[in-house]
C-alpha cells in the first residue's frame, strides 16, 4: 500500500510561556517536537505497512528545521520524507497549508491512503485532513482508531472509530484520507539502526516552490482567506476566591458550611 | 455603532488577485446566516441547536436572517428537526433531501452542502464542532475555498465592514485571537458543544421550510457498516451536575481511589486534567479544558489540579468551583470560589466522611 503521512514539527507547548507584559509567546529555548498526535498517525501507518507491505512517505510543510521531525518518524520505520519548504509558503492558514500538502501528494502520485494526526498541539484546528481530502476530491474519515480489514484487490479498507457515544465501522474506497484519533495507538520508539540508515541514505527531499511551481496567489499569506485581526486577553471569570489554610478538619467544616450556604449540595 | 447594510452590497474583490483555483465570488452578493443542523438517531443534535445562540446575536448585528440547513434521506426526521430549529430561533429552514442520503457520509454530504451554498450564498456558515462536524465542516469550507475558524468561543461583527469576527483561543487559552475573512464569503466558524447554551424553545415560532429535492447525488465512498451505541453507564461530563476532577496531584492509585469515593458519595462524575489523561487515569472523553470538554456543573471540585489556563478554560460556565491543592500559590485558587490549601491525602478522607454524614442525615429526615 502506498501511504503518505502528514506530520508537523511543533514547539513543545508544554514548555512554552507567555510574556505577561506583551502577551506574546516566548519561543526562545523552547524545544520542538513532532506533534505528539502525529506519532499515533505514524504508528497507525506503520502497522498497515507491517501487515500489508508497501511504502510510507512522510510529508510536512514547514521551515527547514522540520527536517528533524521527518528524521524522527523515519527513525520509527517510515521509508522516506518530503519537506515542502519555501519562504513563499509562510503565513499560510489551513486552506493554504492544505493546498501545498495536496499538491505534494499529487506530485508523489498513485497514493492509496493519506494519514494525518487528529490535531496539532500548537493550533489544534483538526482541519488539515478534511481540507487536503477536499483539494484531492477524496473521501475522508476523521478519528479513526483501529484497522479492521483491508481488501487489496477491491481497494477497500475498513476502520473502526469511536464517536461521543458510539462505535462506528466504516468501509472506505481507496484512495482516501484519514485522521487517526489521539491516544489511540502506542507509538513505537525510534530505532538507532533506522536513524543511522536515514543519515547514510538521506531519504529526505526538500521541495521548494521552484520545484512545485505553485501560483503565488494560492500559497502563504496570499492564499489564506483568514487573517488574524487582533489578540486580546481571555477575560477572567469572576469567582469568590476564598481560601482556607490551616487544620484539615477545620478546613473541611468550613467548606461544607460554604457549600450549604450556596445550596449546591445534592442533599 | 450599528451596521449599515448597504456596506454589505458594496464589498468587492479584485478577481485578478485571487488564486485561480478559488472561483471568484463577490462578497456583496452573500447574505444570511446558515446553521447546519446535524441529525443523529433521527433527532437534531443539541450542539447544532446551541449554534443558534451565536447565530442570533450575529444575525441581529448584521440585520439579517438565520437559515437552518438540514440534509438527509428520512423525511419525517428532517421535518421534525426543521421544526426544532425554528422553535429554537431559526427564521427559516432549508431541507436537502434524497432517499440515498439516509446514512451520513462526510464527503458526500459536504459536496452537496457546498453546491447548495454556492447557489444560496449565505454570508456566514456555523457548524457545531462535534466529531462529525469536525469531519464535514472543514471539508465544506475547503470545497468553497472559504475561510474557516475552528473552536470559536465567541463571535462578533466588525460594524465598519460587516465582517464576522471569529474569536478563539490560539495556542493555550490565555490569549484570544480575533480572526476575520474580509475578502471571502461565506465565512465559516465552528464552536465545540456546550460553549453556547441552547436557545429557549418556543413552539409558537414559525418559519418557512423549503425542500430541496435532489435528482441525483454524488456517489458514496464511505459506507457505515456497523454502529454500536455504547451504553452510557454514567452521565457524560458535559451534562453532569456534579463533577469531581483530579489532576497530577492525585495521580496515584491510592489518592485516585479516594477521589472516586468522594465522587460516589456525592453522586458526581469523575473528570480530570490533561495530565490525568496522559497518566492513564481517565480517557480523553473525560478531560476538561481547551482541548477537552467544556463543562457546566452546579459544583466542580478540582483536586490536585494546578489550574493552567487551558484547564480552567473548560470550567468557565461551572457554578461553584472548589479547589483542593497543597500549593498555596497554585493558580487554581484564583479560578475557584472556595479553596482549601492542603494535601489531598488528608482532606479527601475527611471530606468523604462529612459528606457521608450529611447524606445520612438527609436520608433520616426524609
Ligand atoms: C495547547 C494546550 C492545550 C491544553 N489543553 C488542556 C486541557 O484541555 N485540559 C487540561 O487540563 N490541560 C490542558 N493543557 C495542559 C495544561 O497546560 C497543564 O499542563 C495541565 O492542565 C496540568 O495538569 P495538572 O494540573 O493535573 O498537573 P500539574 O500542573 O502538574 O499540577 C498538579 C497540582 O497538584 C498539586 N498537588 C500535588 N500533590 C498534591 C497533593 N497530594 N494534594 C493536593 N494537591 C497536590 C500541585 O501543587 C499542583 O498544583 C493544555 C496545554 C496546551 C499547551
Ligand atoms: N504543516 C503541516 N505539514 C504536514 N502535515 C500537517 C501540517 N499541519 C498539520 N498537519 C497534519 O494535519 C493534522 C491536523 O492539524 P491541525 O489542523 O493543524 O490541527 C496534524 O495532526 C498533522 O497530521
Amino acid at each position: 500500500m502506498r501511504i503518505v503521512l502528514g506530520i508537523k514539527w511543533v514547539p513543545n507547548t508544554q514548555a512554552v510561556r507567555f510574556d505577561p507584559k506583551t502577551g506574546t509567546l516566548i519561543r526562545e529555548g523552547v524545544p520542538s517536537i513532532v506533534n505528539p498526535h502525529d506519532l499515533d498517525a505514524t504508528e497507525f501507518a506503520l502497522k498497515l505497512k507491517d501487515k500489508f507491505g508497501g511504502r510510507i512517505t512522510a510529508i510536512t510543510m514547514a521551515p527547514p528545521a522540520a527536517i528533524m521531525g521527518l528524521q524522527h518518524v523515519i527513525g520509527m520505520g517510515v521509508d522516506d520524507g518530503i519537506l515542502a519548504s519555501d519562504r513563499a509558503f509562510a503565513g499560510a492558514d489551513t486552506l493554504a497549508t492544505s493546498y501545498v500538502l495536496a499538491k505534494v501528494i499529487e506530485r508523489i502520485g498513485d497514493v492509496d491512503l493519506v494519514v494525518f494526526g487528529q490535531e496539532t498541539i500548537d493550533s489544534s484546528t483538526a482541519h488539515i485532513g478534511a481540507q487536503v481530502a477536499s483539494w484531492l476530491k477524496l473521501p475522508y474519515v476523521y478519528y479513526v482508531e483501529e484497522l479492521v480489514d483491508y481488501d487489496e484487490s477491491k481497494k477497500e479498507i475498513v476502520f473502526r472509530r469511536k464517536l461521543e457515544d458510539r462505535e462506528e465501522v466504516y468501509k472506505v474506497k481507496l484512495p482516501a484520507v484519514i485522521s487517526v484519533a489521539m491516544h489511540s495507538q502506542k507509538p513505537r520508539p525510534v530505532r538507532m539502526s533506522y536513524k543511522i540508515r536515514a543519515k547514510l541514505e538521506n531519504p529526505i527531499q526538500v521541495w521548494t516552490n521552484k520545484d512545485m511551481g505553485l501560483d503565488p496567489r494560492c500559497i502563504g499569506l496570499k492564499g489564506s482567506p483568514t487573517i488574524v485581526a487582533g489578540i486580546t486577553w481571555t477575560p477572567e471569570v469572576p469567582r469568590k476566591k476564598q481560601v482556607f489554610k490551616g487544620d484539615p478538619k477545620e478546613a473541611v467544616k468550613w467548606l461544607i458550611e460554604k457549600l450549604k450556604e450556596e445550596g449546591v449540595l445534592p442533599f | 455603532m450599528s451596521f449599515d447594510p448597504s456596506v454589505r452590497k458594496k464589498k468587492k474583490v479584485d478577481c485578478e488577485k485571487l488564486c485561480p483555483e478559488w472561483e471568484c465570488r463577490q462578497p456583496g452578493e452573500f447574505e444570511g446566516i446558515w446553521v447546519i443542523g446535524e441529525i443523529e438517531d433521527g433527532k437534531i443534535h443539541e450542539a447544532s441547536l446551541q449554534m443558534l445562540t451565536p447565530a442570533r446575536d450575529i444575525a441581529n448585528k448584521l440585520q439579517t436572517w438565520i437559515e437552518g440547513v438540514l440534509i438527509g434521506g428520512d423525511k419525517e426526521a428532517l421535518e421534525e428537526a426543521a421544526k426544532e430549529m425554528i422553535y429554537h430561533g431559526a427564521d427559516k429552514v432549508r431541507i436537502i433531501y434524497h432517499p440515498d442520503l439516509k446514512v451520513y457520509s462526510a464527503d458526500q454530504y459536504a459536496l452537496i452542502l457546498s453546491e447548495v451554498a454556492k447557489q444560496v450564498k449565505p454570508e456566514v456558515i456555523f457548524v457545531a464542532a462535534t466529531l462529525r462536524g469536525r469531519e464535514f465542516g472543514p471539508y465544506i469550507a475547503n470545497t468553497l475555498r472559504a475561510g474557516i475558524t475552528a473552536d470559536c468561543t465567541n463571535f462578533d461583527v466588525d460594524m465598519k465592514t460587516g465582517d464576522v469576527v471569529m474569536i478563539r483561543p490560539p495556542f493555550g487559552a490565555i490569549m484570544l485571537a480575533h480572526i476575520k475573512t474580509p475578502t471571502r464569503r461565506p465565512q465559516m466558524g465552528t464552536a465545540r458543544p456546550n460553549v453556547f447554551p441552547v436557545p429557549e424553545r418556543d413552539e409558537s415560532r414559525e418559519g418557512e421550510i423549503t425542500w430541496v429535492e435532489l435528482d441525483n447525488v454524488p456517489p458514496k465512498r464511505t459506507f457505515l457498516e456497523e454502529v454500536k451505541i455504547i451504553p452510557q453507564t454514567e452521565v457524560p461530563i458535559e451534562k453532569a451536575d456534579y463533577i469531581v476532577s483530579g489532576g497530577r496531584g492525585v495521580a496515584t492509585k491510592e489518592l485516585w481511589s479516594l477521589l472516586e469515593e468522594l465522587a460516589k458519595e456525592l453522586g458526581a462524575v469523575v473528570a480530570g486534567s490533561r495530565k490525568a489523561v496522559d497518566m492513564g487515569f481517565i480517557p480523553h472523553e473525560k478531560q476538561v479544558g481547551q482541548t477537552g470538554k467544556t463543562v457546566k456543573p452546579k459544583l466542580y471540585i478540582a483536586v490536585g489540579i494546578s489550574g493552567a489556563a487551558q484547564h480552567t478554560f473548560g470550567i468557565r460556565e461551572a457554578g461553584i468551583v472548589v479547589a483542593i491543592n497543597k500549593d498555596p500559590d497554585a493558580p487554581i485558587f484564583k479560578a475557584a470560589d472556595y479553596g482549601i490549601v492542603g494535601d489531598a491525602k488528608d482532606i479527601l478522607p475527611l471530606l468523604i466522611e462529612e459528606i457521608r454524614k450529611l447524606k445520612q442525615q438527609s436520608q433520616k429526615s426524609n
